[in-house]
Parts: structure tokens; C-alpha cells; sequence
């Protein structure tokens, strides 16, 4: 043994430690799924429920919280055509971009094969998001959408009632704010997320559809710079610099979780805010727990309701190499029982429309109605393969009003033309 | 070739393996991406310089060149200045003098994105740090992050706090290997402290602060994590840096144009480096 042919040894050994690492094989079917911890602990639990029914074993690999994270956890396997996951859950403004890159297994034959009624979910929702071009390639697991709360005891006390247009809001907020400033300089009337990011989007689909605007003209073609849109934006904008009932770092750090802390903390009488703050302002801890109602969110005298539509939804990929597998574990998460048990237990509300009438949730979940007829007045984001690109320039010059920066209508125009643009590039 | 340079070989075969397979294939790759059209629900194809016409004419794109050059020119410099000062004053012999290197080495040891968490408990509006040490003054609350030169200069501060022990450090220890005669010497002839340092001090250092500049410049031309977490380039777009913008196209699904972006980014990075090793005269000094 001489010295030179240990070393070569080693660089073997090392060799085949490197490569080995690089293929490593896939056992199960496998699910991705992310969220917070106590939901993908939840998911644990599911798989093993569907481990006992089916004996078909379901590896979790599990992703962060962050949305942005988790779908570049998918992009990247996806893109590299992995067979792992072979399932997974999508934020439903990413259906059209996952649908039209060609990801997604179309689900058509499975659901004629198990006689799978699609009358049980929310047709308005299936259509705008889940029927693509490339057929029904995903499902709901659950739904979300914009919803008003209001601390009833405050509007008991002013003798005021649950506004339903947008003025009676800023009038009743005015009011109470006024009162309560007195005690707490840091009361404000109306909390909405205004922060640079997809929410902002959100809100304001649902301001602009309920001033009798919206992002899609009735062909379906973009129109962001219409009268009612400046309008919307315009009430945006005074709410935090005329009215000033809405704080000033709302265009800043306001997104779902601040705005919910700062409800929370009593320091706010409105919420504009997704389901899940429901179950967490009611918790044991919270101090507004038992105060606070829960509406649709107001509209524009004679215009319509708006909730922006969330949520997210199951498919398969494409790459999957046990499609019949992974259908079945689709099969199990969108049935009755086990969207049941996700909205009695996690608080999700199901994708399904028949588990709205179901007694238990009815008991369970006291708002259930307002929360069946919100998801009948949703409203999709723009179902583009593209919709990231849009959604960034709303994102800019939405916040650039509001936080003062930018006039709603030039706003608005430069938005368009941008759009256009975006438009223009990925379209053939 | 003989065994020694044969056995050399194999030693650094694993990094040249290393290197080629991520580095080397990555680089070429984006490079080649650039060029084609690669967007996930498009057909992809070759077009040529396509991805940089349309970057020439994006005006977005123009605003985050801007912030990525304006953003290293203040923060690296300030990273300098204050990694001098406190290299200067670690080099003395002081009492509890390895503790203070430890201490000041901590903001250097904190991972990117919990420091930029760090900061963000201190900026926050309504809980921050620094608006409630402000109401004891009687001033604020302040929205920090709220306007665009606020949160440029959010950046800078938790950058310059980050990653001036870095350079102190660095400069620290070129300061060890100037032989005090110098000095000695210097003083004797009747040159004070500042003469000290510019003509000593200064000039003895040069080839070290040349390394930490480009390190500095190049790492800061990159930045991403410290924004993503802090401002998520808002508000408005205004810290929105060359590899925030890529990212969205990433996300986007547009890994052609995003290839660009990145492409951008190194040649950028490549021209800053050959700069300063032009100004430091590598070759001639010997460090």
C-alpha cells in the first residue's frame, strides 16, 4: 500500500458519497403541503386516516408558511419534471399559470370514473378557476374571501348598526373613533391590508367590484383604468389621509397578521380580514374574544357585494408516477368528511357548497351563512397564466396612492398601459 | 507529471468538481437561458437578445439598477469608515481587548435573515423599538419604512450594522502585519496621528481594503435577503434591488427574462470587480 493509492480511495469514497447523494429514490406517493405548523401537523394525522382506509402510504414533505415559498417549492420540481409531489396544494391564483405551463394532470376521466358530483361544489368557483383549457385540473379544499368584522359591543354601546355601504362605514367609524380617542390615542376606525403585496390586490378587487368596477370588462379583456376603479381608489386613499380613520402604516407593514393583531388588541372597530381571524379572535387569549361580528363586507349604494376569492386547491402533476394513487388521495381530501373535519377542526372553510347545509358545521360554525353567501359574491383575481406579472404592477402603483405618492387616475392609467404590455409579451 | 503534482491534482479534483458542477453549469446555463425564450406555459425557443431589448426598455428595470449601484455606493461606503474606526481601535492594546473583537464580531455571525428580523421588530410602526424609545422624547410615532428614502435608509443602517464586522475584521488584519518600527519611526520624525494614517497606515492597507471592497461591492450589488424581509422592495418599488426584480420573474414563471435580470447582475458585479483590482494593483503590490 503506498501513500498515492489511499488518497485515490478517499477521492472514491468522496466521488461516490457526492453522487449518491444526487439520486436518491422516491418511495411513496408523496404530498406537499405547507402552512402553519399546527395545519401540517393536521395533514399528518389526514394521511395517516388514509394510510388505515386504503394501505396506500403517503410521504408529507413539508413547506413553510410563506406563500411565496411554497410555490417556489413546486416551480422548482415541477419545471424539472420530478415525479415528487405527486400532489400538492395550490393558492388558487396560481391554477392558471401551473394549468398553462402544462403541470397539472387533468382530473376529467377520474371524476367519470367515480361518479364524483360537482353539483356538491361551488359552481362559480369551479368555473372561474378550476376549468381551464387543458380541462378540470384541480379541486377545492378550501375556500376563503374577504370578510368585515366589527366589535359589536362598541357598536351596541353607540347605538350604531353593521354598516352596509361604504359611507355608513366611514360616518360610523368616525364616530366611535372620535369617542374612543379620548382614552386611546391609538384607536383607529377601519384596519384593511394596504401593505405592497397580493392582499393589497385583493382589497382592492373587492372596493373596486362593490363601486361597480372590477379588473375584467365582460369579455374578459383587462380594464384597470375605469371611473369606478379611481373611485374605489380614491375612497382607499381617504381612507387613511381624509377620513383618517384607517392608520398610516397601512401602506406599509398592513398585511392579514398585523391587521389582525392590531384588531385583536382592541384598538381598531372594523377589520377587513380573511375567515381565519374568526377562530383566532375568539380564542381563550384574545381580548377581544366573544366581541367581536362578522359581515359581508359593505358596497357602494346600488352596486354589488364583493368578496375577493381565495383559498386553495388540490391537483396532481403531471410528472406523477402513480396517478391512480394520487388520485385516490385526492378523492379522500375533497370528500365530504374530511373537508368536515378540516373546517370543524382547523376552522377551513370547505370548498365544498353541500357542507354549508350540513348541521354539525351549522352548530359549529355560527356564521356560516354569511360566509356561504360571501363565497356566492366572490370574485377571482384575473385566471392568467400571468396573472404574478399583473398583480405586481397592481401591486406598485395600488400602493403608490395610497401612500401618497401617486394620483388614483394617473395611477390607474399607467397601470393599465403597463398591462397591456405584460399582455402583450406573453401572449401568441 | 510527477506523483506530487499528480497527487495535487487529485486534492483539488473534488473542488474542481465542485466548482464546475455548481458554479460553472449554473452560470453557463442562465447565460443560455437568457436567450431563449423560457416561460412555463409558453413554447420555448431561441431569441436571440430579445430578453435585453425588452429589459432596455423596462423602466422598472432601470429603477432597480439604480438602487443596486446607489445602494452599495452608501452602505459599502459607510461599511468602510466604520470598519476602519473600529479596526483602528481594536488594534490597540486594550484591556478586555479579544472580548471586544468577539462582541463586535456578533452582528457578522447572525444569519442574514434574522438580523433583517432583528430590525424589523425596531422599525416596526405600531410595536417598534425605536418609535417607543421616540415617545420618551416626545416625538413620532415615525413610519419608517413608510416613504421611499426611509426605507432606503432602513436598508443601509441594518446593512452597514450587518456587515461592518466583516470588514473590520479584514482590515484588522491587515493592520496586524504593518510593523510598528514604522510608526515608531514616523513618530520620531514629528508625524501625528493623522499624518500617521495617510501616509502609513493608509497606503500599507490599500491591498486589503481593495479585498474588502470588492467582497463588500459585490455582495452588496446582490443583496436580497434583507430587503425580502424588510420592505419586500416597497414601498412603491423604490428598494426593489436587481435580484428582488429577478425573483418576480422567477415566480412568474418567466426564467428567460429573470435569466437576463441575473445576467445583468454578474456583468455588473464582473465590471466593479475588474475595477478594483485595476485600482489596487494586484501584480505589482504584493499583499
Amino acid at each position: 500500500m503506498n501513500w498515492s493509492s489511499n488518497i485515490k480511495k478517499i477521492f472514491f469514497i468522496f466521488l461516490i458519497l457526492f453522487f449518491s447523494s444526487c439520486f436518491q429514490e422516491k418511495k411513496h406517493l408523496t404530498f406537499m403541503v405547507g402552512g402553519a405548523p399546527n395545519e401540517v401537523d393536521y395533514w399528518e394525522k389526514l394521511i395517516k386516516e388514509f394510510y388505515r382506509k386504503t394501505h396506500i402510504k403517503v410521504e408529507l414533505i413539508r413547506q413553510p408558511t410563506d406563500t411565496d415559498q411554497r410555490r417556489q417549492g413546486l416551480i422548482i420540481p415541477l419545471r424539472a419534471h420530478k415525479s415528487a409531489p405527486d400532489v400538492f396544494l395550490m393558492d388558487v391564483v396560481w391554477v392558471a399559470q401551473f394549468a398553462g405551463s402544462g403541470w397539472l394532470l387533468p382530473l376529467d376521466a377520474f371524476i367519470k370514473k367515480d361518479k364524483i358530483n360537482l353539483g356538491n361544489f361551488f359552481s362559480s368557483i369551479i368555473n372561474q378557476v378550476d376549468r381551464t383549457e387543458q380541462g378540470l385540473v384541480a379541486l377545492p379544499v378550501y375556500n376563503d374571501c374577504g370578510l368585515l368584522y366589527y366589535r359589536k359591543d362598541l357598536l351596541d354601546k353607540y347605538g350604531l348598526s353593521v354598516p352596509g355601504t361604504w359611507s355608513e362605514l366611514v360616518t360610523n367609524g368616525l364616530r366611535v373613533q372620535t369617542e374612543l380617542r379620548k382614552e386611546n390615542p391609538k384607536f383607529y376606525a377601519f384596519v384593511w391590508q394596504g401593505a405592497q403585496y397580493e392582499g393589497l390586490v385583493c382589497t382592492f378587487l373587492e372596493f373596486a367590484t362593490s363601486f361597480g368596477g372590477g379588473l375584467l370588462d365582460s369579455v374578459g379583456n383587462i380594464t384597470i383604468d375605469r371611473n369606478e376603479n379611481i373611485n374605489a381608489l380614491k375612497f382607499m386613499y381617504d381612507l387613511i389621509h381624509t377620513y383618517k380613520i384607517s392608520p398610516p402604516n397601512t401602506y406599509t407593514e398592513m398585511k392579514e397578521e398585523e391587521v389582525r393583531q392590531f384588531f385583536e388588541s382592541g384598538n381598531a372597530l372594523f377589520e377587513r380580514n380573511w375567515p381565519y381571524a374568526w377562530g383566532m379572535h375568539n380564542r381563550l387569549s384574545s381580548p377581544v374574544k366573544d366581541k367581536v361580528g362578522v359581515s359581508q363586507l359593505p358596497k357602494y349604494p346600488g352596486k354589488r357585494r364583493a368578496s375577493a376569492l381565495g383559498g386553495w386547491h388540490i391537483a396532481i402533476s403531471k410528472y406523477s408516477d402513480c396517478p391512480d394513487k394520487a388520485w385516490e388521495l385526492v378523492k379522500f381530501i375533497i370528500s365530504y368528511n374530511t373537508e368536515k373535519a378540516l373546517a370543524l377542526d382547523l376552522g377551513w372553510n370547505p370548498g365544498r357548497s353541500d357542507l354549508y347545509d350540513d348541521e354539525e358545521l351549522k352548530k359549529g360554525i355560527a356564521h356560516i351563512t354569511v360566509l356561504k353567501r360571501a363565497f356566492e359574491n366572490s370574485v377571482a383575481r384575473p385566471t392568467l397564466p400571468y396573472y404574478t406579472g399583473i398583480s405586481e404592477i397592481l401591486q406598485r402603483h395600488l400602493n403608490g396612492v395610497i401612500a401618497g405618492r401617486e394620483k388614483p387616475e394617473q395611477a390607474l392609467h399607467d397601470a393599465q398601459a403597463e398591462v397591456e404590455l405584460v399582455v402583450k409579451n406573453y401572449s401568441e | 507529471m510527477n506523483n506530487k503534482g499528480r497527487d495535487a491534482l487529485l486534492f483539488i479534483l473534488p473542488l474542481i468538481c465542485f466548482v464546475i458542477l455548481f458554479i460553472l453549469i449554473p452560470v453557463i446555463g442562465t447565460l443560455l437561458n437568457s436567450l431563449r425564450q423560457d416561460v412555463s406555459f409558453m413554447p420555448k425557443r431561441f431569441i436571440g437578445f430579445t430578453n435585453f431589448v425588452r429589459l432596455s426598455a423596462d423602466q422598472k428595470f432601470w429603477q432597480s439598477v439604480l438602487f443596486t449601484l446607489v445602494f452599495p455606493a452608501i452602505s459599502v461606503f459607510l461599511e468602510m469608515v466604520f470598519g476602519m474606526v473600529i479596526a483602528i481601535t481594536l488594534n490597540q492594546t486594550l484591556k478586555l481587548r479579544g472580548l471586544l473583537r468577539g462582541i463586535a464580531l456578533i452582528p457578522w455571525a447572525i444569519p442574514g435573515v434574522i438580523s433583517a428580523r432583528i430590525w424589523q421588530m425596531i422599525y416596526r410602526y405600531d410595536y417598534g423599538l425605536a418609535n417607543y424609545l421616540l415617545k420618551f422624547v416626545g416625538i413620532g410615532p415615525v413610519n419608517w419604512l413608510g416613504s421611499s428614502s426611509g426605507a432606503f435608509l432602513c436598508l443601509v443602517m441594518a446593512d452597514v450594522w450587518r456587515t461592518t464586522p466583516f470588514v473590520a475584521i479584514i482590515l484588522l488584519a491587515g493592520l496586524q502585519v504593518i510593523p510598528t518600527e514604522l510608526y515608531e519611526q514616523a513618530k520620531v520624525d514629528g508625524a501625528g496621528p493623522i499624518k500617521r494614517f495617510l501616509y502609513i497606515t493608509l497606503p500599507l492597507l490599500s491591498p486589503i481594503i481593495i479585498v474588502a471592497l470588492i467582497f463588500r461591492t459585490i455582495d452588496a450589488l446582490r443583496v436580497f435577503d434583507i430587503i425580502y424581509v424588510l420592505t419586500g422592495g416597497g414601498p412603491g418599488g423604490a428598494t426593489t434591488s436587481l435580484s428582488i426584480y429577478g425573483y418576480r420573474f422567477y415566480l412568474l414563471g418567466d426564467f428567460g427574462y429573470g435569466s437576463a435580470i441575473s445576467v445583468m447582475l454578474f456583468i455588473f458585479a464582473l465590471i466593479f470587480a475588474l475595477i478594483f483590482i485595476k485600482a489596487g494593483k494586484f501584480g505589482r503590490l504584493s499583499v
